[in-house]
């Protein structure tokens, strides 16, 4: 049979029995709606845990000192040798070193010392009322300080008020913050005190906060003169630290000469490795632990752990769609079976003006497909219709939680065909018996009705 | 040519079984209009459908037209019916939600004729059977015979060479039954090779071979 008078003679037996078509697909619409929405809602929550709650970079490795073991000798120092070593290693395309803080440091943020200038700017802050101005001059802050130094070439774009450069003698330390941290701040901590949340569009209002190196609030441990200096926050940054604040390497290795000596100046904490491709991850970690050092994996199969609950909570749900679809495709071979006892005679008369088989087979199978994909799109519609309400809901009516994302639901491009593609399957696999049915059919006594 | 040999038809097995058709030999010329009597249940309509390549469940040989249809395959008989034979039945099987003309174009969908041609062709079979001013209309706004008029124009859309009719007035009163019998003979004598199953001999006076069959045994043959 000619296509397009097959899918003539499809469009016109599909019109004729409408509403058992459109019956039979209430199951498939239903069944794809809820696929769309929990396959959508999974890629959702893997998206914003991937970019914001885990944000790993796939072609970067963070390796570290191999840590001391009962028996075992421990592992190299990760000094300047070491990275260059680790960045002439064969798929490394750079090595960017991290150094810790090795001394003491307090912060103080006091409220009544901000000058009338910087209250002013403050005002002119996005989304800044009042409140908010009364909520700083009242706020009081000390904070023990951690920090370390990262390589700027590592955070050059996460820098936007400001340079991140060791500062010359007498200006403000340039800082980097965990996106992690000011997640946490503007959700909870700046909602319940009415302070200004943090983002990059606020920084180059931010007045600079004061910090003591060599100082603590709780520590005796420490020893010599302390130093007052102000740091500045440029910038926003997923390799900054968490709990703490990221300096210019530089900086650090500055002042861990000065206030704890030179061998603290030259010890890395960690290196973090930029490889040319993720594929050359695997051989790099095995070259890398091969010179005695350690991959930093436990944020790494954090991710994953929560990438791969992720994936089984959505397959499970994706699962139940597709039993409801498996169901509706019953219903299909239910009512197919119905509407060919119902055309016996017309199956017979098409056998006799030169139908084979095939043919009849085809006519079947193209109807079934088409309420599959009539069924199919359907229910992408109203699935996207449904997440699309949700998610407008959720967005406006939650309150601001940690991590909270800017939309609960992702719709990757293969979403659709796959759902059409599986809504027409369905379909095709509920309509073979009866397919066959027809196909086998007795041209000779179907035409006769029996 | 239309020949069967020794051609056996069983509905059923064992002693229930019922022999449609008893070891029937017949030899039809091209061109002839046969008429093939008996009573209810004589065999008259297997005869038809195993002519006809509708069925293909009996014992025997049977050749028309030069194919022997016992070797033909199910695409090789689609084929077959397709290229050679058309069928006229009792209740017409007119499709009921097309018009008269597409119900007559109905082969071209397993032809090669597009859709303009088919159109074109239904359209002349309708003129031709008198129905050229009923192209648009629905089966249920034809009377018995024009629906007959629309079932045979469809017989002949594809030009076959034998037109196999199964009691093709039995629904239509005397008058009208009468018409589409003169039908019949027009076409027999451009050529076309006429089979009626009837149990209405009266009608068919002109037929230039008869056969009747009793208990799926020919008990009597004629020919001009």
């Amino acid at each position: 049979m000619k296509t397009r008078a097959l899918f003539s003679l499809v469009l016109t037996n599909l019109r004729r029995n409408l509403r058992h078509m459109m019956l039979a697909s209430v199951g498939v619409v239903v069944g794809i709606c809820s696929f769309v929405f929990f396959l959508a809602l999974g890629q959702g929550v893997r998206h914003t845990v991937a970019t914001r709650i885990f944000p790993l970079e796939a072609n970067r490795l963070e390796v570290v000192p191999r840590t001391a073991q009962l028996g075992a000798p421990s592992g190299r120092v990760l000094d300047q040798e070491a990275v260059e070593e680790l960045g002439s290693l064969p798929g490394v395309r750079a090595a960017y070193p991290v150094m810790k803080l090795q001394f003491l440091a307090t912060a103080a943020l006091d409220g009544r010392s901000i000058s009338p200038a910087a209250i002013e700017l403050l005002s002119h802050m996005p989304g800044i009322n009042p409140a908010m101005i009364e909520a700083v001059k009242n706020l009081r802050l000390w904070l023990e300080i951690m920090a370390e130094g990262i390589d700027p070439r590592l955070v050059q774009k996460d820098v936007v008020a400001g340079d991140f450069v060791d500062p010359p003698e007498g200006q403000p330390i340039p800082v980097l913050l965990s996106r992690r941290m000011v997640e946490i701040y503007n959700a909870s901590f700046a909602r319940e005190r009415g302070l200004p949340r943090v983002s990059e569009n606020v920084l180059a209002f931010l007045p600079s906060v004061s910090i003591t190196l060599n100082h603590s609030f709780i520590s005796r441990a420490v020893s010599g003169p302390s130093e007052e200096r102000r740091m500045k926050i440029v910038g926003l940054s997923n390799y900054a630290l968490m709990g703490g604040v990221s300096m210019p390497l530089e900086t650090v290795k500055r002042l861990n000469r000065r206030f704890v000596g030179e061998e603290a100046a030259r010890t890395y904490r960690a290196v973090i490795l930029e490889v040319t491709d993720s594929s050359k991850l695997a051989p790099v970690q095995e070259r890398v632990r091969a010179l005695g050092f350690d991959i930093e994996m436990r944020e790494r199969q954090l991710a994953e752990s929560v990438g791969l609950l992720i994936s089984v909570v959505t397959a499970g749900f994706s699962l139940i769609s597709l039993v409801i679809v498996g169901l509706a495709a019953l219903s299909i071979a239910h009512i197919f079976f119905m509407l060919i006892a119902e055309r016996r005679a017309e199956i017979g008369l098409l056998r006799a003006l030169g139908a084979s088989r095939a043919d009849i087979r085809a006519l079947v199978l193209n109807e079934a497909a088409l309420v599959g994909a009539a069924g199919g799109l359907a229910g992408v519609a109203v699935g996207l219709l449904l997440c699309t309400g949700l998610d407008f809901l959720l967005v406006r009516s939650l309150p601001d939680f940690p991590f909270k994302p800017d939309s609960f639901f992702l719709y990757p491009w293969w979403l659709v065909p796959l759902a059409v593609a599986f809504a027409v399957a369905f379909c095709l696999v509920g309509a073979l018996l009866p397919a066959r049915r027809a196909a086998t059919l007795d041209p000779a006594r179907a035409i006769l009705g029996r | 040519m239309i020949r069967l040999n020794n051609v056996t038809r069983l509905y059923g097995e064992g002693t229930g079984g019922v022999r449609a058709l008893d070891g029937v030999t017949l030899e039809l010329p091209a061109g002839a209009f046969v008429t093939i009597v008996g009573t209810s249940g004589s065999g008259k309509t297997t005869l038809l459908n195993i002519i006809g390549g509708l069925d293909t469940s009996y014992s025997g040989e049977v050749e028309v037209d030069g194919w022997k249809l016992m070797e033909l395959n199910d695409r090789g008989l689609s084929e077959y019916r397709r290229r050679t034979v058309g069928f006229v039945f009792q209740h017409f099987h007119l499709l009921e939600h097309f018009d008269s003309l597409h119900n007559v174009a109905l082969p071209a969908l397993f032809g090669n004729e597009d859709d303009a041609s088919a159109r074109r062709r239904a359209a002349e079979l309708l003129e031709m059977v008198g129905l050229g001013d009923k192209l648009h209309r629905r089966p249920s706004e034809l009377s018995g015979g024009q629906k007959q008029r629309v079932a045979i124009a469809r017989a002949l859309f594809h030009r076959p060479k034998i037109l196999l009719a199964d009691e093709p007035t039995g629904n239509l009163d005397t008058r009208t039954g009468g018409q589409i019998i003169e039908l019949f003979e027009a076409l027999n004598r451009q050529g076309l090779t006429v089979v009626v199953v009837t149990h209405e001999q009266f009608l068919f006076k002109h037929h230039s071979h008869f056969v009747r069959l009793e208990d799926g045994r020919i008990v009597e043959s004629k020919q001009p």
